[in-house]
């Protein structure tokens, strides 16, 4: 036995599991165990599906009954909450509402009505949180916890391997990645699985290779949807008080002890001014690397072990 | 700039700390039953030192000695039960003081000793079905001890609860004994043929994690004795047939990520109403090396006297006992844990020295000459049908 990879489809993208193990039924154990989680979490927050606790909550929107919500869920909103009051309220749960007046794929860019219609339905502040349960004051409002769940899979499922009895893994939901051990075959004296970071237009490229320790990677980027109009570029990066796309970096991955981190941290960035993300990543104390809008590489994890991007 | 620096840092602090209450990252969510079927044997020898000619009538002297062999199993019986059986069987032998008696030449207290007269073997069965569910466990315990001149069978109920947030853990049990005491009966004479003993105990306790790398336990326990609490071979012993202790106890894990250890403190308070109150410290080095686990380990223990403990009876008190383990003094025990796993196999060693002295105590009291001083040293094996 050895190095077992299972590819899946999760949570909008394609996923993939990397574990040593020396027992295969250990290992089909695991592997089902850590699959079954992010497919839990995606039928649990998904807004795409309607049967989610995150489409309850949507629906009893302004209807005046508090949706109630386990511990999982409030640990989640309150996590949503350092992330939100941490980032001055540019991270916002309730901020996906936005998507209603900038459709992305008709190439159409609104009108400042269409955006002012839906400010008022952007609000954290707005949401109440109680012991048990939350409630969206305003009838239209939305939580999207496509910010954060992505990463908390990852966390979550890397979890599960290891309480199957998995000693080394990796788990990437499509580019969001948890691992923890030393893989086997390891140069003696590296740790951790070495991944790549895409690069943001080139798909098949790395702009950086890097060896993830104990802990995960997120990446947050505003090149896959995106408008251009009368050569101006407008990122799918909504800011929740303006309702128009950032104007800032266009790519930004964040290493840290747990995902969910990592991602927070590169979505704040990406909410954030080019200059001001730059600076605000460089004093974090976390490894990172940022692409500007002129494909300009930024950041301590750039120098680290750069590969070729031919 | 460095309070820029601060304030981001604090950012990541924030954070971290926050998502540390997401369930994902506590390890110890729901509670589940053992995997695996696991088998273990393990051997280890207690041995006293011999008690010196300067302490003892008849010059130096053996004291006891105890080998002791265990067998356990412990097996998932489905997806929320698991049972474990322990059996153990000791061997004794040797010498214990016997009373102590003043001694002529410089006017201090000598022990004499029983001789080497006691040899005794005891075997211990016990058997612990465990239920788990969703947010805690719950255990029942029944225990049968049997020795020449001893029989126990003892019955306890424990069961802990973890708070939604996996943060807190409540525990409580109770436990109550039924003991026989039938002295054998030699060359000297016993202070009973035939007695009985009752013990009846509580404890509660709370366990909560402070913090991604700490936590903090607090446990309260209550024990009630009631019956035969005499030793029936010391010679003019006599307590009292009631006693009630008390224990308050704290413990504190710090888990450190580099260099993968767990620095374990803990301290107990123990007081009863025989005048007997006892502090203990205990502070362990867990270090982890792969497969290797090292763990150095340090204790240090001071006991305030009984009431009615002398050395030498010449007060006219209404009970009386001479023993060394009811006198003033302090102790340090000291030693070593290793374990080390191969596939499903884990093999274990321990050694301890204990050592003892009136002196090294915080309460005062009249030193015994009795007092004991001990190595102890075991080996284990395990096995896990993985």
């Amino acid at each position: 036995m050895g190095r077992i990879e299972h590819r899946f489809k999760a949570m909008g993208g394609p996923c993939c599991l990397r574990l040593d193990a020396n027992d295969d039924v250990m290992a089909k154990r695991a592997i089902a165990a850590a699959v079954a989680e992010v497919v839990r979490l995606e039928k649990k927050y998904s807004r795409y599906l309607d049967d989610s606790l995150t489409s309850q909550i949507n629906r009893a929107a302004g209807a005046g009954v508090p949706v109630p919500i386990d511990h999982e869920t409030s640990a989640l909103l309150s996590y949503a909450n350092t992330v939100w009051e941490e980032s001055q309220g540019l991270f916002d749960l309730t901020s996906g509402v936005l998507r209603l007046a900038w459709d992305f794929k008709s190439g159409r860019c609104p009108n400042q009505l269409e955006i002012d219609a839906l400010l008022p339905l952007v609000g954290w502040d707005l949401v109440q949180r109680e012991q048990g349960s939350v409630y969206l004051p305003r009838a239209g409002m939305e939580l999207d916890f496509g910010g954060c769940v992505k990463e908390y899979a990852a966390d979550s499922a890397a979890m599960q391997l290891r309480r199957s009895g998995v000693t080394s893994g990796l788990i990437d939901l499509a580019g969001d990645m948890a691992a923890f051990g030393t893989p086997q075959g390891n140069v003696s004296g590296t740790s951790g699985w070495p991944v790549g970071i895409r690069h943001p237009i080139e798909k098949d490229k790395a702009v950086a290779g890097v060896n993830l320790p104990e802990g995960g990677l997120a990446s947050s980027g505003d090149y896959e949807r995106c408008l251009h109009i009368d050569g101006k570029r407008y990122g799918h990066i909504l800011h929740p008080h303006t309702g128009w796309p950032v104007q800032g970096l266009i790519a930004v991955s964040v290493l840290a002890a747990q995902c969910i981190v990592a991602g927070s941290s590169a979505t704040i960035a990406m909410l954030k001014p080019a200059d001001e993300a730059l600076d605000w990543l460089d004093n974090l104390g976390l490894p990172w690397l940022a692409i500007d809008a002129d494909l300009n590489c930024h950041g301590s994890l750039v120098a680290s072990q750069q590969l070729s991007p031919g | 700039m460095a309070s820029r620096q601060d304030d981001l840092n604090k950012t990541l602090v924030a954070l971290t700390s926050s998502a540390f209450l997401l369930p994902a990252y506590q390890s110890a969510m729901a509670d589940a039953p053992p995997e695996f079927t696991e088998i273990g044997t393990r051997y280890s020898k207690y041995k006293e030192d011999d008690i010196s000619a300067k302490k003892a009538f008849g010059g130096r002297s053996e004291r006891y000695d105890i080998d002791v062999a265990q067998f356990y199993l412990l097996a998932p019986v489905s997806d929320d039960w698991s049972v474990a059986l322990d059996v153990s069987w000791e061997d004794m032998s040797g010498a214990s003081p016997w009373f102590v008696g003043e001694s002529i030449e410089a006017d201090d207290a000598k022990v004499i000793m029983s001789g080497a007269s006691i040899e005794d073997t005891r075997t211990e069965v016990s058997v612990t079905t465990r239920y788990y569910f969703d947010s805690g466990n719950a255990g029942f315990n029944y225990t049968y001890s049997d020795e020449d001149d001893y029989e126990s069978k003892a019955l306890s109920l424990d069961g802990s609860i973890n708070s939604e947030d996996g943060l807190t853990t409540y525990s409580a049990a109770v436990s109550a004994s039924d003991d026989d005491i039938t002295p054998t009966q030699g060359a000297y004479p016993t202070n009973t043929l035939d007695a009985t003993k009752d013990v009846r105990s509580a404890w509660l306790g709370v366990t909560q994690i402070v913090s991604k790398r700490a936590l903090v336990r607090f446990g309260l326990s209550y024990t009630y004795r009631d019956g035969f609490l005499t030793d029936p071979y010391k010679y003019l012993d006599d307590r009292p047939d009631e006693r009630k202790e008390w224990t308050v106890s704290a413990g504190y894990r710090y888990f450190l990520e580099e260099p993968n250890a767990a620095l374990h403190v803990d301290y107990r308070y123990f007081d009863d109403d025989w005048g007997i109150a006892s502090q203990t410290v205990d502070v362990a080095w867990v270090q982890t090396f792969k497969d290797t686990t090292v763990s150095p380990f340090i204790r240090y223990y001071s006991q305030d006297e009984a009431d009615f403990f002398s050395n030498i009876d010449y007060e006219d008190t209404d009970y009386f006992s001479d023993d060394y383990r009811l006198s003033a003094f302090g102790a340090f025990s000291y030693g070593l844990r290793l374990s080390h796993e191969i596939g499903n196999w884990s093999i274990n060693a321990d050694a301890e020295r204990y050592q003892t002295d009136e002196s090294w105590g915080v309460y005062g009291g009249e030193e015994s000459p009795g007092l004991v001083e001990f190595w102890r040293y075991g080996v284990g094996l395990n096995y896990a049908f993985k």
